[in-house]
């Protein structure tokens, strides 16, 4: 299942680069800096994602206390904040052509760096504590305050005056991007997400073995 | 309209390589190590050491010179 998971997950990113350097035209405004967006974008949803799934995994940890169910919120969190360190440098490497600056403390700028070093406290949180089940429960407790996090990100655009522009597709109402850089995004998006998904699925593996050797 | 900055969209897309590559990597070279521990274990397992210690002492030295009964051994100083 995880190797065919790779597969499709390597299908998918040439795929994503076909569609992001083939098919989807120079975008008129900001030329062809814009398809670093088939990459920032489409990262930031596999993080919200994985952050989601960490959240649901940490409640059913706290709740039924199975290891397995700690093992999945470890590797997703892990894979959610490399997802999120790409979207957060791929934003620098296209604002400083774009705005002229590789970072500014807008509000959206500043709630995503906050939610990364919440994410990076959770994972030196597990390698600090040697009880591997009282580490999995104060992980636990902070992976749940950082993934509430995310809608602060989400409507930070919305609730401050930001640099950022608001959302173009995680919002009410319809799509106002062209339906060929959509198409583009949602490709790259699948193809991120299966790669997330078989880094999730590797990660938790690698845990159990871990695991299973300390014991 | 804004110039065509190509070098900032192969850096976005090379930094993005380098970042999932290397954690694909990490997470290789993990698995990899813990199947060389894993087979370590087996085969010290099979061979019967580190497993019971009273069985090893009775066992010959990889010299083949019997080890000394612990009655002819002289006493420590």
């Amino acid at each position: 299942m995880t190797t065919l998971l790779g597969w499709l997950a390597g299908l998918g990113l040439a795929a994503g680069l076909a569609m992001g350097f083939g098919v989807a035209p120079r975008e008129v405004t900001q030329g062809n800096v814009q398809r670093i967006m088939y990459v920032h974008v489409p990262a930031v949803w596999v993080a919200y994602l994985a952050f989601t799934v960490g959240l649901v995994a940490s409640i059913a940890y706290l709740a039924r206390r199975r290891p397995g169910v700690d093992r999945l919120a470890h590797a997703a969190c892990e894979v959610g904040t490399v997802f999120l360190g790409v979207n957060i440098v791929t934003g620098a490497i296209w604002g400083k052509p774009t705005w002229g600056t590789w970072w500014t403390w807008d509000a959206r700028l500043t709630s995503v760096a906050v939610v990364f070093v919440m994410f990076l406290a959770y994972l030196l949180l597990r390698g600090a504590i040697e009880d591997r089940e009282r580490g999995a429960r104060y992980a636990a407790v902070l992976g749940i305050v950082a993934a509430l996090n995310i809608p602060l990100v989400h409507f930070s655009v919305y609730w401050w005056r930001t640099l950022h522009q608001p959302p173009s597709l995680l919002k009410p109402g319809a799509s106002t991007i062209p339906p060929v850089i959509l198409t583009a995004l949602l490709v790259n998006f699948v193809a991120l997400a299966l790669l997330g998904a078989y880094f999730v699925a590797r990660r938790a593996r690698v845990l159990a073995a871990e695991e299973e050797a300390l014991a | 309209m804004m110039p065509d900055h190509w070098g900032f969209v192969a850096a976005a897309y090379a930094v993005t390589a380098i970042i999932l590559g290397g954690y694909w990597r990490m997470l290789v070279r993990k698995e990899r190590e813990l199947a060389t521990l894993g087979t370590g274990t087996r085969v010290r397992t099979e061979a019967g050491v580190g497993t019971d210690p009273t069985s090893r002492t009775r066992q010959p030295s990889e010299t083949g010179h019997p080890r000394p009964e612990p009655g002819s051994r002289p006493p420590l100083p």
